[in-house]
């Protein structure tokens, strides 16, 4: 009782001090410096017509290098902690016939719709990480349906390997032409799409490295899953 | 206001009453199945209306084009497949938890078929583990 009460006073406390903290911030008001040079330029410096997308890609592709290895650390280290020589699924019913019809109804969908949502990255909200995630959820729900069922391993390890390093690989093409890591040669040397801004041939590079971040972010959310369900068998 | 932007707004004030059904069923019925049957049924309902009339709406409008309507539809589609099949799984699941039924419920035919199919399995153990019905009706 005492240790409840003495939570919710210091957190009502914490509350107002960070109420007071924001009471001080003019919302509202056009006070973007650097935004407002992003908003400005977000076209003819990248090609995209999504801003989001542009900055998360363009201007500080280097934060989401860092969340895609932040990832792949993750799945890394969930494959390491949950390793076991031998696994199986503990699944013991199998879905309904609702649900795996279901299943297999909507999974083509839902990988379809997830392969929408990464490759119009620079045109409509959305990208690289939420399509892999709704693409990681179709297997969720094939793994959720069916009592066995188990991700081709071999085809996915090597596509999240793969599409890691075709990452760092674009980064480094910028590097040798444009002089910096992550340079983007596609838009800023070639004016690939130039003329359709808006259109999905344009965008620079950032259809191919949302291309790259969605099939990562599906195969490591999918290995998560696949790991997370399974249990040690003893022989 | 042309007819199409009054169709559409007829379909939204349909959604959001079929809506407001939803939520005064789930508020109003007496157990977890009731519930479900009330609230799963009028919110797809309401939800179709809703982004139909969306759809037809925009398309009365000046601004609107037809990419809201295709838009709309699609994911009218989408959740007319989906919302079905998660209420049945989640009332299935409910059931298979052992929540029970409301005390005014008369005939449980489903508890019925599972007692005897576990009376079936006592029997022949072997012949019921060795052909699962697919579904899992045990």
């Amino acid at each position: 009782m005492l240790k409840r009460a003495l939570a919710i006073i210091s957190l009502l406390l914490i509350g107002y001090w960070i109420a007071q903290g924001l009471a001080g911030v003019p919302f509202g008001q056009d006070r973007m410096l650097v935004a407002q040079y992003y908003l400005d330029h977000v076209k003819e410096q990248t090609g995209a017509v999504n801003a989001v997308t542009a900055i998360v890609v363009n201007y500080r592709g280097f934060d989401t290098l860092g969340e895609v290895t932040v990832l792949f650390i993750a799945s890394t280290g969930v494959g390491a902690l949950l390793w076991r020589r031998k696994k199986q699924r503990t699944a013991k019913t199998e879905g309904s016939i609702v649900l795996t019809t279901g299943t297999r109804l909507l999974v083509p969908f839902v990988m379809l719709f997830g392969a929408y949502i990464f490759i119009h990255g620079h045109l409509t909200p959305g990208g690289g990480f939420p399509g892999g995630a709704t693409i990681a959820t179709a297997f969720l729900l094939l793994y959720m349906a069916f009592v066995q069922y188990e991700i081709p391993h071999k085809a996915f390890e090597k596509v999240e390997g793969a599409v890691g390093v075709s990452y760092v690989l674009v980064g480094l093409i910028g590097l040798a032409i444009g002089g910096y890591f992550l340079y983007d040669w596609i838009w800023q040397d070639w004016g690939f799409g130039v003329d359709n801004i808006g259109r999905l041939l344009s965008g620079g590079f950032i259809p191919i490295i949302y291309t790259i971040i969605g099939l990562k972010v599906g195969t490591e959310l999918s290995g998560i899953i696949d790991n997370m369900l399974k249990e040690e068998v003893s022989e | 206001m042309n007819a199409l932007a009054a169709i559409g707004e007829a379909l939204v004030l349909i959604g959001t009453f079929f809506y407001l059904l939803s939520a005064l069923g789930l508020i109003r019925m007496p157990d977890v199945y009731n519930r479900m049957q009330t609230s799963t049924k009028s919110a797809t309902l309401g939800s179709l209306g809703v982004m139909v009339g969306v759809g037809i709406w925009a398309l009365g409008t000046d601004f609107g084009s037809a990419a809201w309507l295709t838009k709309t539809v699609v994911i009218a589609v989408f959740l007319l497949l989906t919302n079905p099949i998660s209420a049945h799984a989640l009332i299935r699941a409910a059931y298979k938890s052992g929540i029970p039924l409301w005390e005014g419920s008369v005939v449980d035919k489903y508890r019925e078929h599972l007692e005897a199919g576990e009376k079936k399995k006592a029997e022949t153990p072997e012949a019921s583990e060795e052909t699962p019905e697919e579904g899992g009706e045990e």
